[in-house]
């Protein structure tokens, strides 16, 4: 329903967008507290000199897949980790389908997948599954089931041969990938929390592992993933929050995200004499805050109570031929470079 | 407790099925018993002092007593090479002494026995040799002149002789008691002293070998980072009380392996392994003169390691499991403070030095198992685990001075399972540089 509502109406939600958003997360809160995966308020984490996560709250939605998007070192692990009771908030609450989150049991329920990923190297890949499958209670015999499962699901077991017998150090890398990721799933868990799951992934897995988070949530699983490739996070996430430097930016539903911080871009394509022409116009910085040339279209951010209008007369008397001029919905590539600026950005993070 | 079930499984078994365990396991016995042999076996090589039947026996005493020494000490000392017998007229006696020098000088022979009058008459015999000064030797020397004197004596009384070999066929072992203040001590010091000093060597060795089994171990869930997947599901406390007792149930299975293993094959295999030389031994126990009991290392195998009170093996025991866990728990402190193998040996020197604190002063602690230092460092906690067992099997110790030293390492053990918990806590999920000292207090401080 959102995404009808921000699809139809670029043009007019701006202003109030806002707030309806904030609205629409107090009544999460309010209404479906019993129906969120994740319920953070308020943590706060410090480390010696430096305030690691400051004052967040997330309210997740169970049966959601949601993006915790930020640039390096903005604190995304370490709530991830707060989430998963491996480090302990210095205040704040979480909740996590239901229960706070040191409870007993509620870690049974969750996968986790690492940033950097890593398994026991001399280990039979059969006996490593086994062992995290066991750690999160699964009786033997169904792990053993759930394994072979899995590892014909993967390939990892075939007519050929059978990867489960062999060490794990004799796996390649991808495969390797494969069992660490049957390992967060084996226990067939409510809430799966990946960190940076795209990272170093292939093309061919990193599609698999896309289908993967699909099929849980079409399964009723929560999924929350951090990334700073914010291309996937527009493609897969129904909801993101954007933290930098440990606070959140902004957070909501993708499309209502966008939808709040659309009208306000433009893209712009002129043929091949046209950029020299129209260069004067977009370093005006009264009507065009920033511009991000992508080589064959502008991106072009108005500058505040500038028009739309006003931007396309100044281009066309310019003389330029115009092939393209759209006022666009802002991809969370745009909004977080537009929210987190510069300052928060760190080399690698805009390779999305 | 599920959960420290499920990583205690790991630990163990991981290890247990490692080709290396099962090496380790099978080559420690055959080891063992090559260290309890090798003076044996490289003394009884037939050189040297071991031949020592390879004299000249000069007999000048016209009874024919040289004859009998020869074939005596042929008996005795199957293993040497035999005597040569010259028989001469007393007056031609010196003559043959000077030749004799000559030829020990040519290292023909190892020395020479001049048997004269006067031996017969039971006052003196001369013996010169490369070995004069060698007790053992020399007094085998002299017992078998001594025994064929009298056997002659003997004979001129009348009684046969068959009767008389027959009645020198006796082995006559000498049993010695030693008596301290408190009364007897134990029954055979010799082994006693072995015994501590294997047990205590055992203690370090485990201690060493698997401490830092379990130091790596932390190290390398640290660097494969397999550690944050297992501390998302389990807490670091149960994570790092499985890896102890995992790792240390493996030590105590290598231990009693070794025991079993070693007694089977100095049941079975001693007398392949030590071929001519277990034989010689019996022909020589038979032959009722110097014995098994002349051949350390043999002669403590065969009698078996002497029984220790059970209080005494409870206490043994308590020390180790205790003593494990402390120094266990520090080094896997130490795994968790550092990031890479470089780093880890040289941050496990404080460790290694406490260890090897307690062993450098084994050596005088065995010779004066009574003496200040070696009770203080029996009570030290650091050192009590490995010093406090070799006290045992040496001395009696009141069993006070036991229930403190045990106590003491108890308290120590509660301290580095405490300190190693908060530094593993915050450790296994620190990367980045080595924790200088002050780094580390404040996560011992702050860990929760």
């Amino acid at each position: 329903m959102a995404n009808l509502v921000a699809r139809g109406q670029y043009g007019q939600v701006p202003r109030c967008a806002r707030r309806c958003l904030h609205e629409r997360s107090d009544r999460y809160i309010s209404h479906l507290m019993s129906d969120l995966a994740i319920d953070i308020r308020n943590v706060v984490k410090r480390y010696d000199e430096h305030v690691a996560v400051s004052d967040l709250s997330l309210a997740v939605p169970q049966g959601s897949v949601y993006g915790l998007l930020g640039p390096n070192g903005a604190g995304k692990t370490t709530t991830i980790r707060m989430i998963l009771n491996i480090i302990i908030p210095d205040s704040g609450s979480i909740t996590l389908l239901g229960s706070p989150h040191r409870a007993n049991g509620i870690t049974d329920r969750i996968g986790y997948l690492p940033e950097e990923r890593g398994l026991y190297k001399k280990m039979q890949v059969r006996r490593v599954l086994r062992f995290l499958a066991e750690l999160k209670g699964v009786k033997r015999r169904e792990a053993d089931r759930r394994i072979d499962e899995w590892l014909h699901r993967l390939d990892l077991k075939n007519g050929e041969k059978d990867w489960g017998l062999a060490k794990v150090d004799e796996l390649s890398r991808g495969m390797q990938q494969k069992v660490q990721f049957i390992g967060t799933l084996v226990h067939d868990p409510d809430l799966v929390i990946l960190d940076e799951p795209f990272s170093g992934l292939d093309p061919i897995n990193a599609q698999a592992l896309k289908d993967a988070i699909v099929e849980l949530k079409s399964r009723g699983k929560t999924v929350i993933f951090s990334t700073h490739l914010m291309d996937n996070a527009e493609r897969l996430c129904d909801s993101v929050c954007i933290i930098a430097r440990g606070r959140k930016v902004l957070d909501g539903g993708v499309a209502e995200v966008r939808g709040a911080h659309g009208g306000r871009m433009i893209a712009l394509a002129v043929d091949g004499d046209g950029r020299r022409l129209v260069a004067p116009v977009l370093g005006d910085r009264r009507l065009i805050s920033r511009v991000d040339d992508n080589n064959r279209y502008y991106e072009i951010e108005l500058a505040p109570g500038a028009d739309a209008q006003e931007v396309l007369r100044r281009v066309v008397a310019t003389g330029a031929a115009i092939q393209r001029f759209e006022l666009v919905l802002p991809s969370l590539h745009q909004i977080f470079l537009e929210r987190v600026g510069a300052r928060g950005i760190e080399p690698g993070m805009t390779d999305g | 407790m599920a959960k420290l079930l499920v990583v205690f499984r790991r630990e163990y078994l991981e290890r247990v099925r490692s080709k290396w365990f099962v090496l380790g396991t099978l080559l420690g016995p055959v080891f063992f018993i090559l260290v309890a042999g090798a003076p044996r076996l490289i003394g009884g090589r037939g050189d040297g002092t071991r031949d020592v039947a390879h004299i000249e026996v000069i007999d000048a005493t016209g009874a024919g007593l040289g004859a009998r020494v020869v074939a005596s000490l042929r008996e005795r000392f199957p293993l040497s090479r035999a005597p040569y017998l010259t028989v001469v007229d007393e007056s031609a006696s010196a003559a043959a002494q000077d030749h004799a020098v000559l030829r020990v000088q040519r290292d023909e022979i190892l020395g020479y026995l001049a048997l004269g009058p006067a031996t017969l008459a039971g006052d003196s015999v001369r013996y010169e040799g490369r070995n004069a000064n060698a007790h053992n030797d020399v007094d085998a020397i002299r017992l078998a002149v001594r025994s064929q004197v009298l056997a002659l004596r003997m004979e001129r009384e009348g009684i046969d002789a068959r009767k008389v070999a027959e009645f020198q066929r006796f082995p006559l072992e000498l049993h010695t008691q030693r008596i301290g203040d408190k009364g007897r001590e134990k029954a055979n010091q010799l082994s006693a002293i072995f015994l501590g000093y294997a047990v205590a060597l055992l203690l370090y060795m485990m201690i060493v070998i698997y401490g830092q089994a379990i130091m790596r171990s932390v190290l390398e869930e640290k660097t494969t980072r397999v550690a944050e997947v297992v501390v998302s599901s389990v807490n670091t406390d149960i994570l790092l009380a499985g890896k102890i007792l995992g790792v240390g149930l493996v030590a105590i299975t290598q231990v009693l392996s070794w025991v079993v293993l070693s007694v089977l094959a100095m049941t079975y295999a001693s007398p392949y392994l030590f071929g001519d030389q277990g034989r010689a031994a019996a022909v020589a126990s038979a032959a009722g003169t110097v014995g098994a009991a002349n051949s350390p290392g043999l002669g403590l195998l065969a009698l078996g390691i002497p029984p220790i009170p059970l209080w005494a093996a409870v206490a043994l025991f308590c020390c180790f499991v205790m003593g494990f866990i402390f120094y266990a728990s520090l080094f896997a402190a130490v795994g968790a403070m550092v990031n890479s193998q470089e780093d880890v040996q040289q941050a496990a020197t404080p460790v290694m030095l406490l260890l090897v604190s307690s062993v450098i002063f084994m050596g005088p602690i065995m010779a004066n198992p009574g003496s200040t230092m070696a009770r203080t460092m029996s009570m030290l906690p650091t050192s009590a685990p490995i010093i406090m067992p070799l006290r045992i099997t040496l001395v009696p110790v009141p069993w006070f001075e036991v229930v403190g030293a045990l106590s003491g390492v108890a308290a120590a053990c509660a301290a580095a399972i405490w300190i190693s918990g908060r530094v593993y806590r915050v450790g296994l999920l620190m990367y980045g540089k080595k924790p200088s000292l002050a780094e580390l207090a404040r996560w011992i401080k702050h860990a929760r």
